[in-house]
């Protein structure tokens, strides 16, 4: 996370408490009290790292597949000063896995729209997606990206192009990058319930009733 | 670790199940000295060791995912789900029920909403209330001093209100609200909607030896701390503790046996490791293995003196099936965006809700519907975020991608609510279970076939929620990101989609058109008891597990009480 300062007044007060988040070790966060150690005692180990993108094994992707499916997740979320990109989040492995117990017809409709994204790249460009330049690519996506915007001629690959946005979004706000980034303060065990805090409170315009 | 296995003595109770009803059997008649075994289909289950309480999703399988009652779901403290393999259920033509079973020590008590509210006295009158539908054998002053004494037991947060037709109980303090709910209670508010405390099984203080809650949200992981009520921690757990009690997992029940005289003397069940028969011999039987679990082991259990199955002269076993009308609209409230981070975990579920407003003027007829409904809210920024989070984006800031997108996510983090209303059915004779003999589960069992229909009044009834929900997000200053119209039947849900499945083996004054008496005791077997949901006359609008609970406990009262007089 750099410390580059830009923006509104609310973005850096996130970016303040993400940094102070980033500096404290996980245990602090929870009330250092006799009733913190009788909790941790009940807590799970969390496991080790994961998602090694260099051995994984895809479970429905062919390798040119899930090559187009990393590009894709990455150009959807990329790395930015707050957190790392969907690829780095694991996404691409979610989305495999995701894919492979998920029932229903959601992997024909991932499956089929890289079909489609290669088509279109192909016949404007004589190349598959994954071998075309960024903004080749972009101009594809842009065709696609908009709903509002898109051609009729268009319409499946927008739905596509709904379903995967959303697994990258599901991906990654939910990988530990993620969970960072958003941020999500919750599952730390606490002592007492105090409700909203007075200063989303005043955020809000809620005064006591 | 289950007991072993002897099947030489006679137990003084046999219990079939192990959830709210049958836990709450055991609790007091081991309690009243009564020797007791239960059986229950499913596995042992341990919330303090087989809770997956405070894991993160990211280290979970599909990140934790899945809907809530799909078996993708890692979390969930349900063994089971919408389907359970090897023992399917059938739907007649035109019927699309859902019935959801936990195969489980302590069955669904173990992951459940927690929401414990009271029926009224309307609630048991409703035939002298509205003109339809049909009164209980009992009234709110037979059941209220059972509702007392199970809130004391179990933990129930509230606040005494003083509203109608919504007894106040025995509450501990409720938790403070959460930011979105005081927006959404400021809105229902200015429409005259009341938005009060909810009242749930968790606790806030310690009680009864149990913790206070530690407030992350994860009551449907069941609580690894026991602070929230389910029937192994607060149930179980004492009854064993008399050496009363004696558990049997695995075992499926398939019928109950009865002697020369027509009284029940035991159960008939298969053990699932060896696919054996076993039976097992009780003075006392007691059901509890869910309403439609119940109605079809009574239907199963058929002989030259009970052809249409046992307790069925009325011939109503699985008759009037009911289940909780559903709709739900969700809304952007553009005020939630961009919220400084803070915790809104809270307890695993809403802190305010809206309970029905309507009864006057129902009574003056100005509603297109009788009976009502409340309103339960949730808020996307309660809990771990999941998969699913955030999806939909592209309704809200047109689509797009990069690093606007990834912006534009975070500003919308937290800013989502939904409003699920859950309404009063009034019984039919359209919605109904039987058995199908031409075909059996895995165990050899014959398997149940459901009926079932809303009626005109239910979809009016799912009609005026989308209409009220949308009115209140709009008051909130919101926007609707999904409803439903009249082309989807105003999203009603499907029968049994509630997971409030009641009815089946009704209680009654009449032997001719009931199963049980006002005490649940089968008019055709006098030591044969039902303690679940298949009593229930009525569905009110108040979530059933407390009604279940309370029940159970004034059955087992009388039981004790009946083989004190030699009565049974």
């Amino acid at each position: 996370m750099e410390k580059k300062s830009s923006g509104s007044g609310v973005r850096l007060e996130r970016r303040n408490i993400l940094k102070l988040m980033a500096t404290l070790p996980a245990a602090a966060l929870a009330p250092v009290t006799p009733f913190a150690s009788s909790v941790a005692m009940a807590m799970p180990q969390e496991a080790g790292a994961q998602n090694d993108a260099a051995v994984y094994q895809p479970k429905v992707f062919h390798p040119h597949e899930l090559r187009t499916i990393r590009i894709l997740s990455d150009m959807i979320l990329p790395a930015d000063e707050r957190s790392c990109s969907a690829s780095e989040a694991g996404v691409p492995e979610f989305i495999d896995g995701w894919l492979h117990v998920k029932q229903g017809n959601l992997l024909d409709e991932i499956r089929g729209g890289l079909t489609w994204l290669d088509m279109a790249s192909n016949r404007s460009f004589q190349f598959d997606f994954a071998d075309c330049s960024i903004q080749r690519q972009k101009q594809i996506l842009d065709r696609i990206a908009y709903p509002e915007k898109a051609a009729p001629e268009d319409a499946s690959a927008v739905v596509f192009f709904n379903s995967l946005r959303d697994l990258v979004v599901s991906g990654f706000f939910t990988s530990r990058q993620g969970i960072r980034d958003l941020p999500y303060v919750g599952n730390q065990p606490q002592q007492q319930w105090t409700g909203c805090p007075p200063q989303v409170r005043a955020k809000l315009g809620l005064v006591d009733s | 670790m289950p007991d072993s296995m002897s099947t030489s003595s006679t137990y003084d109770v046999i219990i079939v199940g192990s959830g709210a009803g049958g836990g709450m059997a055991a609790y007091n008649l081991t309690k009243a000295g009564a020797k007791c075994l239960m059986l229950e289909a499913g596995g042992w289950y341990d919330a303090a060791k087989d809770s997956k309480w405070l894991e993160w999703q990211y280290n979970a399988p599909h990140r934790g995912g899945g809907d809530y009652t799909s078996p993708m779901n890692y979390f969930l403290a349900a063994d089971g789900g919408w389907q359970v393999p090897g023992e399917p259920y059938l739907n007649a033509r035109g019927t699309d029920w859902m019935w959801f079973r936990a195969r489980m020590l302590g069955g669904r008590t173990n992951s459940w909403g927690r929401i414990s509210l009271r029926n009224g006295p309307y609630d048991f009158k409703p035939y002298d209330r509205y003109g339809n539908g049909f009164n209980w054998p009992i009234g709110y002053e037979d059941l209220a001093p059972y509702y007392d004494r199970t809130e004391e037991l179990i933990g129930v947060f509230g606040s005494k209100e003083g509203l109608e037709n919504l007894p106040d109980g025995k509450f501990l303090p409720p938790p403070a609200p959460r930011c979105y709910e005081l927006l959404l209670q400021q809105a229902s508010r200015k429409l005259h909607i009341p938005c009060i405390p909810s009242r749930l099984a968790v606790l806030t203080r310690p009680l009864n030896g149990r913790p206070e809650c530690h407030y992350v949200s994860q009551c449907g992981r069941a609580c690894r701390m026991g602070s929230n009520f389910s029937s192994p921690v607060v149930l179980l757990l004492p009854a064993r503790e008399t050496g009363n009690l004696e558990i049997r997992t695995g075992a499926m029940a398939r019928e109950i046996l009865t002697g020369p005289d027509g009284r029940a003397t035991g159960v008939s069940y298969i053990d699932k490791k060896t696919r054996k028969e076993v039976q097992v011999h009780g003075k006392v039987v007691v059901l509890a293995a869910s309403s439609c679990e119940t109605a079809r082991l009574l239907l199963n259990s058929r002989s030259s003196r009970f052809p249409d199955g046992l307790a069925n002269s009325s011939g109503m076993v699985g008759k009037y099936l009911m289940d909780t009308v559903m709709s739900t609209v969700s809304g952007f409230l553009p005020k939630l965006m961009d919220l400084p981070p803070h915790n809104c975990d809270g307890v695993g579920g809403m802190h305010l809700y809206m309970p029905w407003w309507g009864y006057q003027e129902s009574v003056r007829r100005t509603l297109p519907f009788s009976r009502g409904y409340h309103i339960e809210i949730s808020g996307s920024r309660q809990g771990m975020p999941m998969p699913g989070v955030l999806s939909g984006t592209q309704k809200l800031v047109g689509g797009g991608y990069g690093e606007s997108l990834k912006e534009n996510c975070r500003k919308l983090y937290g800013s989502f609510v939904t409003l699920s209303g859950r309404g009063e059915m009034i019984p039919n004779e359209n919605s109904y279970c039987e058995v199908d003999n031409n075909v059996v589960d895995q165990w050899g069992i014959p398997v149940l076939k459901f009926h079932f229909q809303w009626g005109e009044q239910e979809l009016r009834m799912a009609r005026h929620m989308q209409e009220t929900f949308q009115e209140i997000i709009h008051t909130a200053g919101g926007e609707v990101v999904q409803s439903y119209g009249a082309e989807q039947r105003w999203g009603i849900s499907e029968g049994g989609q509630g997971i409030h499945e009641v009815g089946g083996v009704r209680m009654g004054d009449n032997p001719k058109d009931s199963v049980l008496n006002a005490h649940c005791q089968a008019w055709d077997c006098k030591n044969l008891f039902v303690a679940d949901g298949a009593p229930f006359v009525g569905l009110a609008n108040k979530n059933p597990t407390l009604t279940i609970l309370a029940m159970a406990w004034r059955t087992s009262d009388y039981i004790a009480d009946q083989v004190k007089k030699g009565n049974v």
